[in-house]
């Protein structure tokens, strides 16, 4: 008995040894294989971020009627193109159709600070200008946006823009487009046209931390289109042809200047604080008669908007927007628009909107437009937070 | 513009320029109060760094400010924790900053030979099994919060050890005496917080987001819920009825509470329960006198302790 015991003593640390041996071995065999395993990536999967935003409404309004509306379902996808591009497009699906509200191509690596951008992009005007219409304040799209830069600012063409060198933030943007304006009806994409008769953008922006909590932006900027080509209706004048083309003096400003104060206390992140933006425009321009396309006198218009949103917490937004916008034809109509909002986030990618909208203008014996809205926004998939749109 | 003016503005432009270059130093961004931290232990003499997030707020909610986008532009290296943590701010940062050398990526926030992931080599935990957002703001490539483990801070360390060495390979030698001297201070002190969190080992707690995976692995706390309903989502009556009727039932006494959160729900809860408030911190600075990473851990390791009604050893 005691012979095997001694026996055993002798034979166990090499039993262990061994077993231990054995299951370094194991360890390392899997872990070769694992190292050793093909990729599953291939790089003929199609694998972009993709992502959905629906958004839908309920207005209540002129004549005490009410509708419901789908606004949109708007798919985004964007992917590195290669190590020098990324590109990406917006699908916007809504009740007029299906739009390519975006497709561009933007560079990631040129030297000297530059950044090109092309295709079809939302021009870099304003601040709420160049907003999709989920990411605005508001339901509906302020009028000094819809009626001086024609909706959001969808151009197709070319920006370069400049991060200067400088120890505060400053950018210089520089752009060529058919023109600016989704809804601009002064141009058709479709049309060639000389070099006179694109519009030409040009913007600085800069920004300036005021302590810890505090910050102020300011952009300043002016879309120039030099010529445009109005060719007189005959089939509405009545006159014998040759048609009269109007050139000369055709030439269009629609600047701006846009101030963003932002109150970003320690302890509240991007939830807690406000917003309070202001911009202003002017229109400059020769105007046509809508029906006859004669040329009009020169006119200079001004509008602007000034939003301030609250940031109470996580979920809720309260805030309010003036806008003041004067007539394109005529500048002594002036349309005042007061509107109150209050925004509920059950998560980051809901949101709920109720919204009073109040518009008056200057016109003896117009009446008061009021509706209500209530907005129903989700987003699904692919989520960042852009610089552009915060 | 008069000649004296115009000097004394070229003075002051090329004084400014020549800050961070001289001597070599290479311009460093870190997202988070304790990365400037370990960034700044290991990189010495040879780094000048300048952080983003002040500590006081949610790191998933730190506001994108333009004045980071030049420091970005100007930068030789951003550190960030990754693990896309940092998805509300650095992506739309590096997207706009104009530097080749770390561009925006959406899979791993940041690519390119300038970006160091401090979450390379981490054992990460709570992978999710699935990235449906119907079960809340998840973070697809597991839980990013491990920052809050004292013991993860030498691996913090050694990757950005490494990421200055290759993109500063003459002093490489210099990063490594750094990252020696500072583990020699780092190692011991955090098993003297292990020791000291000892005396936590078993408790249940609750916590105000899912972030304690990686403290409650090293104090063995077991975080058995959350305040909020689901990640980013909030409590719910019914949730904290919930919450109420689970804490008593498993005896919970202790409520973590985020710095950055409101206050009020957790004390009712605590109310509730005669459960105790521990006020942690997610990064460094959330609190006066806590900018290292050392003195990060030891206030939230001193702040479990004290609402756990143990005494220091």
């Amino acid at each position: 008995m005691r012979m095997a015991l001694l026996i055993l003593a002798a034979l166990l640390p090499p039993l262990a040894r061994a077993q231990e041996a054995d299951r370094l071995k194991a360890i390392e065999e899997r872990l070769n294989k694992l190292e050793g395993a093909p990729a599953n990536a291939s790089l003929s999967s199609f694998n972009p971020s993709l992502g959905v935003l629906l958004d839908v409404n309920y207005t209540h309004g002129k004549d005490d009627k009410g509708t419901f509306n789908f606004k949109t379902a708007e798919l985004n996808i964007g992917a590195p193109i290669d190590p020098f591009l990324k590109g990406w497009a917006v699908i916007n699906f809504n009740p007029a159709g299906v739009e390519v509200e975006e497709a561009s191509l933007k560079t990631t690596s040129l030297p000297y600070n530059l950044t090109l951008t092309g295709g079809r992009l939302f021009a870099s005007f304003g601040r709420l200008a160049h907003f999709h219409d989920d990411s605005l304040p508001v339901t509906k799209r302020p009028r000094s946006l819809e009626n001086f830069v024609g909706g959001e600012t969808q151009a197709d063409g070319l920006e370069v823009q400049h991060l200067f060198p400088t120890p505060f933030y400053l950018t210089a943007t520089l752009g060529a487009y058919n023109k600016l304006g989704g809804e601009n009806g002064r141009a058709d994409n479709a049309v060639a046209r000389p070099l006179d008769h694109f519009t030409y953008l040009g913007r600085l922006a800069t920004y300036a931390d005021l302590g810890a909590d505090h910050s102020l932006e300011l952009g300043i900027n002016s879309a120039w289109t030099p010529k445009r080509t109005m060719v007189e209706d005959v089939s509405v004048t009545g006159s014998p042809a040759p048609a009269i083309s109007t050139v000369k003096g055709t030439w269009r400003t629609l600047s701006g200047v846009d101030l963003t104060y932002r109150y970003h206390p320690a302890q509240g992140g991007i939830y807690k604080g406000l917003v309070w933006a202001t911009e202003v425009m002017q229109n400059n321009e020769r105007r046509f008669d809508p029906g006859t396309r004669l040329p009009l006198d020169r006119v200079r218009a001004y509008a602007g908007l000034s939003a301030i949103e609250f940031k109470l917490g996580r979920q809720w937004r309260p805030g309010v927007l003036v806008d003041l916008t004067e007539d394109l034809d005529n500048p002594h109509t002036l349309t005042r628009t007061y509107t109150g909002f209050l925004s509920w986030w059950p998560s980051e990618f809901q949101r709920l909107r109720l919204s009073y909208s109040k518009a008056t203008n200057n016109v003896p014996g117009s009446r008061e437009n009021h509706s209500v809205a209530l907005q129903w926004t989700g987003a699904l998939g692919f989520h960042v937070h852009g610089f552009k749109d915060r | 513009m008069k000649k004296p003016a115009f000097l004394a503005v070229a003075l002051a432009l090329s004084t400014l320029a020549a800050t961070a270059r001289a001597a070599g130093k290479l311009r460093v961004v870190a997202t988070t109060p304790e990365l400037v931290d370990i960034t700044r232990r290991v990189g010495g003499e040879r780094v000048s760094v300048d952080g983003m997030a002040r500590g006081t707020e949610d790191i998933h909610q730190v506001v994108m400010r333009p004045s980071f986008v030049t420091k970005l532009n100007k930068a030789d290296a951003v550190v960030f924790l990754g693990l896309n943590v940092e998805h509300s701010f650095l992506w739309g940062l590096l997207d706009v900053a104009a530097n080749p050398r770390m561009r925006a990526d959406f899979v791993k926030t940041c690519i390119g030979p300038a970006c160091i992931d401090c979450s390379e080599g981490i054992a990460v935990l709570d992978k999710p099994a699935s990235v449906s957002r119907s079960e809340g703001e998840l973070h697809p490539q597991g839980n990013p919060h491990y920052n809050m483990s004292p013991d993860n801070g030498p691996a913090i360390a050694r990757n950005i050890a490494r990421g200055l060495s290759r993109i500063s390979p003459e002093h490489k030698e210099e990063f490594e005496r750094n990252l020696k001297a500072y583990l020699a201070e780092l190692e011991p002190k955090a098993a003297e917080l292990r020791k000291q969190a000892a005396a936590l080992k078993g408790l249940k707690a609750v916590s105000y987001h899912k972030d304690m995976a990686y403290l409650g692995r090293f104090t063995g706390i077991d975080f058995i819920d959350t305040v909020e309903l689901k990640p980013g989502v909030g409590p719910t009556p019914a949730h904290l009825t919930e919450l109420v009727k689970k804490m008593k039932e498993q005896g919970v006494k202790l409520i973590a509470r985020e710095q950055h959160f409101e206050p009020k729900t957790c004390e009712w809860l605590a109310a509730q329960t005669g459960a105790r408030v521990a006020v942690l911190g997610v990064m460094a600075n959330a609190f006066p006198d806590t900018e290292t990473f050392i003195r990060f851990s030891e206030k939230n390791i001193k702040a479990l302790l004290e609402a756990a009604g143990k005494d220091l050893p």
